[in-house]
């Protein structure tokens, strides 16, 4: 008898326990209806109506497989947590940046050079994406698929009312930013607060300064930061002198809003930030320009990168459904429906229309004269737009020495795993380039 | 520093009092600010101090119905209750039972002294040290979920109640429980029938402790349900932050719905939640 | 005698067992897995190599680092003395003869049972937006611009918002502690002349140090681990400036592919918390033993 009571202690906090392994161990299987699942994550929340639209149009067109498309906010430490669960989906869109180069590096993705939509792919962006691997590797893992531009975006109107004309040299930027303070108005509403917001301009101006795979000739210790990067870094201070006061205490959206309402002429940020501009004030008339940080303008080019790519995850058992999925997506129609809600720039080759606000950026995109984001390349935990920040905000007088040394000495440690990776691979390959 | 109120003879200290009910304000004004924001519309937020205090023009809803869509609320709201309240029923049937195994032991026991000494000094770990391979084992274990989220509690939450149990447990006479043995009681029955219920003024004391601590937690729902569509109050919040934008009413809107469930319950049970935080860090 | 426990023992054992296994898979298992992360590169995910000590190392090498302990521990001491002087001043003001006692007692606990995250949310505002204006038309400076914005105010408004939460647990324990001194010592005091401050000091403080002293411990603890107020207030910023230990080990470590080295972070600040809080009881211990 007593022996029983004993047992029964055990036997009831050990059913709490396997109660919690049973209730989880439901919740784990889905409802299974015979058809393929495709579980996709995207980051790009300002398009999360897009690809609900796209995600309907998807399931009642195909019979076999059921496509779940996610668009959380905050998505990359999304999926890297669901990473670190091991928990992955079957196709994630990210930008072509640091993020990708990781989950590439991590052994993550699966190799899709037999896919052959890659075919209709402009080749300038397989080639950012070439450079994004940190260490040299055989195949493909990303279909490009729309790209973004960035420089400075404009208020038409106020253009047009006071005659302004587009500045193609840094100097005749400048003048323009001092007539449009002689004329009562702000020129620049910077968002500050919000870091990656720091990164615009700089990424902007870098282009035109430096070498595309500055970050790659570091790593191979054929060049360093402080020589490449002093301009860059005075010249993104220089537009602080024509922002609003403490531009530190405003997000992005803050920003946005007030460009929006027509309290700044010009905002330096990417054709991503167009819609939410929109969503603030509908009927406002932009366009946008090169950012001309150079005094040669023959040498300015359009910051233009891979804005959302779609990898297909090693894991995932299902890689012919991935296929069709992203053969779908490819599809004109649907490239063109994407284009035109996000104001974005087609990876894709053919004939689409661009929206208005990327007129001034047009032929530049046409002729191939761009170069993607500097911060693709940057690892996000040596958080560079966190340090720009810094450096903006610090007024004493040789605030730019010591941002410079510090980004190279940080560099070195963030990426000592890719230099020593990098290193061994060419011992390896010694005539790579 | 005033204390001269604590003579018996003293009369009603006016000053300290109206000193108090103006220090009053440093609580309700982020509450008043937050009650008008939420009723506001877009259109209405000024620059001006006036404009900012007034009440809004109309007393309309509609922010709370958008802000409900927003942040799933009702969800939300759902599984925080039932994430708490089955926090809260675990910690107070396992923490009590360990409180007591390992409490009337421990006295003449070397090995449960060190066991003990073994939870209670877990009250000494960083959960930011535990994040991270919390997020692999619960994962791997397939608790990536509210069941998840609830077991760490109990773990979480073992330290302080055991220390709470077992030092409530000294002042209950171990004579109560032989009387009940001589009848003939096994240990579990006299437990249940005798020392559970002589322990209610603690289980109190855990229960609100316990539950101030869960409701408001945000770390551990952040890192176990991130990216599972399932959220708590305080995790959709920080989820749907962006999706505001600039529309700060809708945000206050959401943020005056996530305090109200803690605020009627607070009233309601005043008076036990201010004794059974005292009791807790007393004891 | 011991052996008539013979049941009770084994009950014993038997409720034990299953907790002491609990507890050891959801404590000690992930702390012992965290230190062993801490001697790997591990981004979270994919492949991983052991790499020694230069976790540790380079720990000590980084600024980063190095200014969220300093940010913490700025924080944590200068919230501590704060939440404990002004909560002490209201226990008093709560503890002396005044009308509506227990309602502004009610009152003032408000604060602790709110979220950290959404009071962050809702003073995120009034720093940006209604503060400045109050600055602007009052000619006051450092207002006159977000408190948030600037390096050299943006933690103060941290602490304001931590102290506000927690001045409310405080005052209550303090009031309790009040509520045990005796009225005969007050009135013996009396006799003597003990009026105001002098009678603070040398007959209330006195009899309340054990409260004092839990007060001190709870809030360097909470303090110390302080996460919600950041994330809501000020992600870190600005220019990295309000960093806290706990802030930069979920932000790197969970999103940033520092697993491995905000594991050995971890592993850091748990050795120093264990050190502070020994230390902490070491120091007040003998006194709590009078309670």
């Amino acid at each position: 008898m007593r022996r029983k009571k004993i047992a029964a202690v055990s036997v009831t906090l050990a059913g709490i326990m396997a109660a919690a392994g049973v209730m989880s161990g439901c919740s784990l299987s889905g409802g299974d209806n015979g058809k393929i699942r495709i579980e996709m994550i995207q980051y790009k929340q300002e398009a999360v109506g897009v690809f609900e639209e796209l995600e309907k149009k998807f399931n009642e067109t195909h019979d076999d497989i059921e496509l779940v498309i996610d668009s959380p906010n905050d998505a990359t430490t999304i999926m890297k947590t669901r990473f670190i669960r091991e928990d992955y989906p079957d196709i994630i869109g990210i930008g072509g940046d640091m993020n990708y180069s990781n989950f590439l590096d991590a052994g993550l993705l699966m190799d899709i050079s037999d896919y052959e939509g890659l075919d209709s792919i402009k080749q300038a962006y397989l080639d950012m994406d070439k450079e994004l691997e940190l260490v040299p590797q055989e195949g493909v893992y990303a279909v490009p698929y729309a790209a973004n531009a960035a420089g400075v975006l404009y208020n038409k109107d106020i253009f047009d009312e006071y005659g302004w004309e587009i500045p193609t040299t840094w100097d005749e930027f400048l003048a323009l930013c001092e007539d449009i303070q002689a004329e009562g108005l702000q020129p620049f509403f910077f968002g500050f607060r919000d870091t990656w917001t720091c990164l615009a301009p700089w990424n902007a101006i870098a282009v035109d300064l430096v070498d595309s795979d500055i970050c790659s000739q570091v790593n191979r210790g054929e060049a360093n930061f402080t020589d490449n990067y002093r301009e860059v870094a005075e010249k993104t201070r220089a537009l602080l002198d024509y922002a609003q006061d403490d531009p530190f205490a405003y997000s992005y959206n803050d920003a946005c809003t007030a460009f929006a309402r027509g309290e700044a002429v010009m905002y330096p940020i990417g054709s991503y930030a167009v819609p939410q501009i929109q969503s603030v004030n509908p009927d406002i008339n932009i366009d946008s320009f090169v950012m001309p940080a150079s005094e040669d303008a023959s040498v300015n080019k359009l910051n233009s990168g891979n804005d959302l790519q779609f990898s297909v995850l090693a894991e995932s058992e299902h890689k012919e459904a991935a296929y069709e999925v992203l053969d779908f997506l490819l599809e004109d129609e649907n490239v063109q429906f994407y284009l035109d809600d996000q104001n974005a720039v087609p990876c894709k080759e053919g004939d689409f229309e661009l929206a208005p606000m990327l007129d001034g950026m047009k032929t530049y995109i046409e002729d191939g004269y761009l170069a993607d984001y500097q911060d693709h390349h940057y690892p996000s935990e040596m958080a560079v737009d966190a340090m720009i920040q810094t450096y903006l905000l610090d007024d004493s007088e040789n605030a730019t020495d010591t941002f410079l040394e510090r980004f190279d000495t940080e560099w070195v440690r963030y990426n000592r795993d890719t230099i020593r990776n990098l290193e061994e691979y060419m011992e390896e390959h010694p005539d790579a380039e | 520093m005033n204390t001269k109120g604590n003579k018996q003879t003293a009369r009603t200290n006016w000053p300290i009092t109206i000193l108090l009910i103006i220090g009053c304000l440093t609580i309700f004004f982020p509450l008043y600010m937050t009650i008008i924001i939420a009723f506001k519309q877009p259109s209405e937020m000024t620059n001006d101090i006036a404009g900012a205090l007034a009440f809004p023009s109309s007393w309309s809803f509609s922010n709370f119905a958008q802000a409900m869509e927003v942040t799933d609320f009702w969800n939300s709201l759902a599984n925080s209750v039932l994430i708490t309240v089955i926090a809260i029923v675990l910690a107070v049937i396992i923490h009590s039972l360990a409180g007591y195994a390992i409490g009337r032991s421990m006295a003449h026991s070397k090995v449960y002294s060190f066991i003990y000494l073994y939870i209670v000094s877990g009250m000494f770990v960083p959960f930011a040290i535990l994040m991270m391979p919390v997020v692999k084992l619960t994962a791997q274990m397939g608790l990536a979920n509210r069941v998840g989220v609830i077991l760490l509690y109990t773990v979480f939450y073992m330290p302080m109640n055991l220390l709470l149990y077992s030092g409530y447990l000294k002042n209950i006479p171990l004579a109560l429980e032989e009387a009940a043995r001589v009848d003939g009681a096994t240990t579990w029955k006299t437990y249940w029938s005798i020392i559970f219920p002589v322990m209610k003024p603690m289980h109190a004391t855990v229960a609100v402790l316990t539950a101030l601590g869960t409701w408001n937690d945000v770390m551990t729902p952040l890192v176990i349900l991130s990216g599972t569509d399932v959220n708590t109050l305080p995790l959709a919040q920080l989820n749907f932050q962006t999706q505001f934008g600039t529309n700060y009413n809708l945000a206050f809107a959401s943020y005056l719905l996530a305090l109200i469930p803690i605020l009627i319950f607070y009233l309601v049970c005043q008076k036990q939640i201010l004794n059974g935080v005292v009791n807790g860090a007393v004891k | 005698m011991k052996k008539k426990m013979g049941n009770r023992e084994k009950t014993f054992l038997c409720i034990t067992i299953p907790i002491l296994i609990l507890f050891f898979m959801f404590n000690t298992l992930p702390l012992i897995r965290g230190v062993i992360y801490s001697f790997t590169n591990y981004k979270g995910y994919g492949t991983y190599d052991f790499v020694g000590f230069r976790n540790y190392v380079d720990l000590f090498q980084d600024s980063r680092v190095g200014k969220s302990y300093l940010f913490t521990f700025k924080f944590a001491i200068v919230s501590t003395i704060v939440t404990n002087v002004v909560s002490l001043i209201l226990a008093l003001g709560l503890n002396s003869k005044i009308k509506g006692k227990s309602a502004l007692r009610g009152i003032y606990f408000i604060p602790n049972v709110l979220g950290g995250l959404v009071v962050g949310y809702i003073f995120s505002f009034i720093f940006t937006y209604i503060l400045p204006t109050v600055g602007q038309k009052l000619g006051i400076g450092f207002l006159s611009s977000s408190m948030l914005s600037s390096e050299s105010s943006a933690w103060l408004a941290i602490v304001f918002v931590a102290c506000w939460q927690s001045v409310a647990m405080n005052t209550i324990i303090y009031i309790s502690g009040l509520q045990t001194v005796p009225e005969d010592v007050y009135e013996a005091g009396s006799i003597d002349g003990a009026t105001g401050w002098s009678k603070f000091k040398n007959l209330t403080f006195p009899l309340i140090i054990p409260f004092f002293s839990i007060n001190m411990v709870l809030c360097m603890k909470n303090f110390l681990m302080v996460f919600d107020q950041i994330m809501a207030l000020t992600k870190g910023g600005p220019a990295q400036s309000t960093e806290s230990i706990s802030y930069l080990i979920y932000n790197n470590g969970m999103s940033g592919g520092q697993f491995g080295f905000q594991s050995a972070n971890a592993v850091i600040f748990f050795i120093v918390i264990v050190v502070i809080s020994v230390a902490q009881m070491k120091f007040t211990g003998s006194k709590e033993e009078q309670l």
